[in-house]
């Protein structure tokens, strides 16, 4: 494998990105205000409740983990479903699968830089944003290496079912609807909306076997533990890892089975 | 020119929606399984933000001194309120499509209202989903609240419902506009339609200056928590709450005028 010419698209990617300024501090905005509205509506839920920590979590915990899953999903949400979506509706999907490269990869690589793009100018800021407006809450240890382990394969997870979900694009000619469901899914189950500890007994455990709270809930849960202990980083990573195989496999075999549906019009 | 357009009265508006409307639907109909899947895709979505806010209650008992009934009728009420954007005013979404590739011309030409004729050319269905979810929620509310039900509240319930609705249709208006001067506002508009999603709480979480912000300037508590105040509350009505009609009107206006305001300053890609 040759990592040059993945890297020139992460280059690509990053000056493209860094094209639209203005979109950049719309979105700066958009951020601060969430931040706020997020702030206040937990303050005031807590406020209500008679006691600090609510399933084991208190005001900053669920503060921390809220603000950090949005500035994931901004991190990680790449619009594939949409991409591959109208590539397919206008075509373009033969050019692409005419590169010699695989689709699969040749999709991750070309958005790669805005990975790397949003990492430093959305999450780095927000993190730092919500570590300074909590008093240093987030413990800085062996749990931020752990954290960051844990985003990569968060980010492996959430491409193949961004992938797969795109795949059905190729049935359905729906996009819009396809990826509402799958947003609205991935969001709720991941943890990302409200906090997995949460949830009702026995819906919890039913989310603790799937891959979606591998996206939000196991990320997070290693950085508020400071004092985490061995075994359960491993199974938390371990549970990751499996997921990261599973579906990888599952969205590659969707796809190579997936394409001899192809059918374009013209061109 | 301008004064022939402005003869044309509300008639001939509404009859001409009506064409352009069944002719919407038409299309729409020939792609019957994407219709299908964005009408399920719309239910999961409001199921989603129930069972979230079902889920929180379990865990709280109020918030802010609201309690669960209250509450779902905040939450019901945005829902509904936010239905005829999402039914009349889609094509916003897709303003900076045809503005970047020259297509928004074709509007231009026509002896008719240029926003009326751009707005009209589509009807998103998806959306009487969600009016018919935010009136089972509404309903399901009102009658765990022991609220007097009879022809005024209705009426009132109706008109200040149309109203709140003007508020989210101006700030899409406004966010849709801007791509007659910047290039991708797809931005701005994904803000404003993320930030509906906090029109179902009450403004009084709020410290003093963001209570002032979401109210004058970002103004989202007209889309659910001033308007349902007077069926609510009815012993503490606060002036903003009788005003949140003219108010909504006004916005409405505003955003009007924008958006008009940046279609004459258009000048087409020169194809």
């Amino acid at each position: 494998m040759n990592l040059r010419k993945y890297l020139t698209l992460t280059r690509a990617g990053i000056i493209e990105s860094l094209q639209f300024r203005l979109s950049f501090l719309v979105m700066v905005i958009g951020n601060i205000l969430y931040l706020i509205v997020v702030y206040f509506l937990w303050k005031a839920i807590y406020d209500s409740a008679e006691t600090d920590i609510v399933n084991g979590m208190t005001f900053t915990d669920t503060l921390i983990y809220i603000v950090l899953a949005s500035a994931l999903f901004s991190f990680m949400e790449m619009y594939i479903v949409w991409e591959i979506g109208r590539s397919i509706q206008s075509g373009k999907i033969v050019l692409d699968l005419l590169k010699p490269m695989d689709y699969r990869r040749y999709l991750f690589w070309s958005y790669s830089g805005t990975f790397v793009s949003q990492f430093f100018l959305t999450f780095m800021p927000t993190f730092i944003a919500v570590s300074i407006a909590t008093g240093g809450a987030i413990p800085l240890g062996m749990n931020l290496l752990y954290f960051a382990v844990s985003v990569v394969m968060s980010v492996s997870i959430n491409y193949s079912i961004d992938f797969f979900t795109g795949t059905i694009c190729l049935y359905t000619e729906s996009i819009w609807g396809i990826n509402i469901m799958k947003q609205v899914i991935v969001l709720l189950l991941s943890g990302a909306t409200i906090p997995l500890a949460f949830f009702p007994e026995p819906l919890k455990t039913i989310m603790y076997y799937l891959p979606f709270q591998s996206i939000y809930n196991a990320p997070l849960s290693l950085l508020l533990d400071g004092n985490p202990e061995p075994q359960k980083v491993l199974i938390t990573l371990g549970t990751q890892l499996l997921w990261c195989i599973v579906m990888l496999v599952i969205s590659r075999v969707f796809w190579k089975i997936s394409l001899r549906q192809i059918t374009v019009n013209g061109g | 020119m301008k004064t022939t357009m402005k003869r044309k009265g509300l008639i001939f508006y509404l009859r001409i929606y009506g064409k352009i409307l069944a002719q919407d639907l038409k299309s729409k109909m020939s792609y019957r399984a994407d219709f299908i899947i964005s009408t399920i895709g719309m239910i999961f979505t409001n199921i989603a933000g129930f069972v979230s806010f079902w889920i929180l209650f379990r865990n709280f008992s109020s918030i802010n001194g609201w309690g669960y009934y209250e509450m779902l009728f905040l939450y019901g009420f945005s829902l509904v309120s936010l239905t005829p954007v999402q039914c009349f005013f889609d094509n916003n979404w897709s303003l900076r499509q045809y503005v970047y590739s020259g297509d928004f011309i074709k509007y231009c030409f026509r002896p008719i209202n240029l926003f009326f004729y751009f707005q009209s050319e589509v009807f998103d269905i998806k959306g009487l989903g969600q009016l018919a979810f935010g009136i089972g929620t509404i309903a399901y509310s009102w009658a765990n609240m022991d609220l007097p039900f009879d022809a005024l509240m209705l009426l009132k319930l109706i008109v200040f419902m149309l109203t709140a609705s003007l508020i989210m249709i101006s700030l899409q208006n406004a966010a849709a506009a801007t791509c007659f001067w910047i290039q991708n506002s797809f931005y701005v508009l994904d803000l404003v339609f993320r930030f509906k999603d906090y029109a179902k709480y009450p403004v009084t979480i709020f410290s003093p200056v963001f209570r002032f912000i979401f109210t004058f300037v970002f103004p989202i508590a007209f889309i659910a928590y001033y308007p349902s105040l007077v069926i609510l509350r009815p012993d503490e009505v606060p002036i903003l709450s009788w005003l949140s009609p003219v108010i909504g009107v006004i916005f409405f206006f505003i955003s009007y005028k924008i958006w008009m305001y940046g279609a004459t300053k258009y000048s087409g890609t020169g194809s």
